[in-house]
């Protein structure tokens, strides 16, 4: 992670980790972890399951309590008090709805025990249902709702009483894929429209990058990297990133040498520049990373350009994904928009282009 | 498989199905039969409990008017209640303690609170009056619901621990998160959810305080004679219709109240349950 992405002078930090352990007798969940989310963004935590993201957000809600470190609320030290005292709200994978409560009594659930008057708490459990679009549902049990109106209303419960910071336990993870992109699009612009902080629990590279403002990529316990998803996508710290976030090609590459700015490697049977002074010596064994999409047959702007034949083709509507054998074996994936030219033929020898700036480097 | 094999198959399953279908009558007449004679012959006109003479409602307005029976029933449902209330708060409250809270001596706690259950009960009755002359105590209703208590509580604990440990952590988990303390959390998470169970809990226990003969035998004292105390000492004295007609008014009580728990909570515990 490169310091310059972070702006100490802009939004101040409204959950912050720092030097956080959470060991479970003899498997540590979380290994000193640093980490500031800002006032008003949309953070993601994103890793395979057993990453510790879950911990990590059981450490903010108060379910667990850190073995070592502090965690900070909106400046507070809060490493010692309950759950039920912080000000941040959580909305479980489950929605963990009280089943012998009313909608309504149980988005009213937050203001009830903040004994706040009937009438104001009934005012704006209303208010928070139309928020979400459940208005019409305050009288019903939650095992009369879906799956998708349930999540709704466990939004709506967490939203009520306006918490510093929103945190999502996967919320979305048992929704259909078409519910699961609405809610998508709805969080995000209920996020924006709030202006409450959302950190966000998934395993769904897809849904973290079209969601979030920062996401951290972690695994076991550790966070790998912490960027954009542009930054996340574009510039992968290494190859589990890479590997990780959308899809790579990786193809094994040997170091020749180091001229200024710019590496020169052997590949896929030919030499090629890679930008950027990546530190190898000469002679060592790497990976070489490009994304399906910034492979071109476009021979104009690109620098590196090598030979390989049309093994597969896979018609994706919008793309076509075909599948290149090069001259030394290894496999290249190139995506292409679908713009209405002839598909190649399978067995078709082919010039593939690929610019000095979208291949990367990493150690083997 | 051959047709041959098909056939005697077929053949097999039926004799099957023709013995469980009488097997299950059969168990059914065991049961209810002497349950449907003795409330036949409470509507016998003669004295007999075994020679029909006539029909008659005078067995019952014999017992509406023995002043002993009413006695009898008045203290039955005093301890009744009042054990049942013991058992059911002291069973659900360690029932929760128990599944939710892990303290030094949990296992015991609840080894101890389910031992009566395995304890012959005349042993506990002995064991109890015992205790109790030793304390200096005086046999009344204090001993009798205190022996009640003893009784009943297993059942009241079982039943409540069953319902609490199937409980969803999660919600407890959920209502601290949206600010409830751990006494919110009880009183409005954790216990409606409990509640159908404590409910049946609190009518198990009556019931049995209320059928409660051995435990009664040495426990209680002058002028609180249970009401199985009082048949059981009516059938010493020969046996007349007056006391089909007890056991008939009993019958009907007991099936009303199960009427009632069925209708009322057991579709509420199923739907809980669910999820």
């Amino acid at each position: 992670m490169s310091p310059s992405l972070e702006e100490p002078s802009r939004p101040k930090a409204v959950v912050e980790l720092k030097g956080v352990e959470k060991r479970f007798a003899a498997f540590t969940a979380l290994r000193r972890m640093d980490l500031t989310i800002r006032e008003g963004e949309f953070f993601t935590l994103l890793g395979p399951s057993g990453c510790g993201k879950t911990t990590t957000l059981r450490l903010i809600a108060g379910f667990d309590l850190p073995s070592e470190g502090q965690i900070l609320i909106a400046g507070q030290d809060v490493s010692n008090i309950p759950a039920h005292l912080r000000p941040v709200h959580t909305v479980f994978q489950n929605y963990a709805l009280f089943p012998h409560m009313t909608v309504l009594d149980n988005v009213a659930f937050p203001l009830t025990v903040r004994r706040i008057g009937r009438a104001e708490r009934l005012e704006r459990a209303r208010a928070a249902l139309d928020l979400v679009q459940m208005g019409s549902f305050a009288a019903r049990k939650p095992s009369q709702l879906s799956g998708g109106q349930q999540q709704r209303v466990a939004l709506a419960r967490a939203l009520v009483n306006e918490p510093r910071v929103l945190l999502l336990d996967e919320p979305l993870g048992a929704l259909d894929l078409k519910l699961r992109k609405e809610m998508q699009a709805e969080l995000k612009a209920m996020q924006r429209r709030l202006g409450i902080t959302f950190v966000f629990v998934t395993h769904d590279q897809e849904e973290a990058l079209s969601m979030s403002d920062r996401i951290a990529l972690m695994k076991s316990g550790e966070i790998v990297q912490l960027d954009t998803p542009t930054g996340l996508y574009d510039r992968p710290a290494n190859a589990y990133v890479a590997d990780f976030i959308g899809e790579t090609n990786m193809i094994p590459a040997r170091v020749i040498s180091q001229e200024g700015d710019v590496t020169l490697v052997e590949a896929m049977g030919t030499r090629l520049r890679v930008s950027g002074n990546h530190g190898h010596v000469a002679g060592a064994e790497v990976q070489m990373a490009i994304r399906p999409e910034r492979v071109s047959d476009d021979m104009r702007e690109t620098e590196n350009s090598a030979e390989g034949v049309l093994a597969d083709v896979e018609f994706i509507g919008t793309d076509l994904r075909m599948v290149y054998r090069m001259t030394d074996g290894s496999r290249v994936v190139m995506r292409q928009q679908n713009s209405g030219r002839a598909v190649p033929q399978l067995g078709e020898t082919r010039r593939l282009g690929f610019r000095q700036q979208d291949l990367r480097l990493f150690g083997r | 498989m051959t047709p041959h094999s098909g056939r005697q198959g077929w053949f097999v399953r039926r004799v099957v199905h023709g013995i469980s279908g009488w097997v299950t009558l059969l168990t059914y007449l065991f049961m209810l039969l002497p349950i449907v004679v003795l409330i036949a012959f409470a509507f016998n006109a003669g004295k007999s409990t075994v020679v029909w003479t006539g029909f008659s409602f005078k067995w019952f307005e014999k017992v509406v008017s023995n002043r002993n029976i009413l006695d009898a029933l008045q203290v039955s449902l005093i301890v009744a209640l009042a054990s049942a209330a013991v058992s059911t708060a002291i069973g659900s409250v360690a029932a929760v303690a128990i599944t939710r809270r892990s303290f030094p001596g949990r296992d015991v706690l609840g080894a101890a609170l389910a031992a009566p259950l395995v304890l012959p009960e005349i042993v506990l009755g002995v064991a109890l009056l015992v205790f109790m002359s030793f304390a200096g105590m005086i046999l009344g209703y204090t001993t009798l619901i205190i022996g009640h208590v003893l009784v009943s509580i297993p059942f009241a604990t079982l039943i409540v621990r069953a319902a609490a440990s199937s409980l969803d952590p999660r919600l407890e988990n959920a209502a601290a998160d949206l600010g409830a303390n751990e006494w919110q959390t009880f009183r409005m998470v954790t216990l409606p959810q409990l509640m159908p169970a404590i409910f049946t809990a609190f009518i198990l226990s009556a019931t049995l305080s209320f059928d409660n003969l051995v435990m009664s035998t040495f426990t209680s004292g002058v002028g609180t004679t249970t009401l199985p105390l009082r048949i059981y000492s009516m059938l010493k004295l020969g046996i007349t219709p007056e006391i089909n007609a007890l056991g008939a008014l009993m019958v009907l009580a007991n099936v009303t109240i199960l009427l009632l728990v069925m209708g009322r909570y057991l579709p509420l515990m199923l739907k809980t349950n669910r999820r």
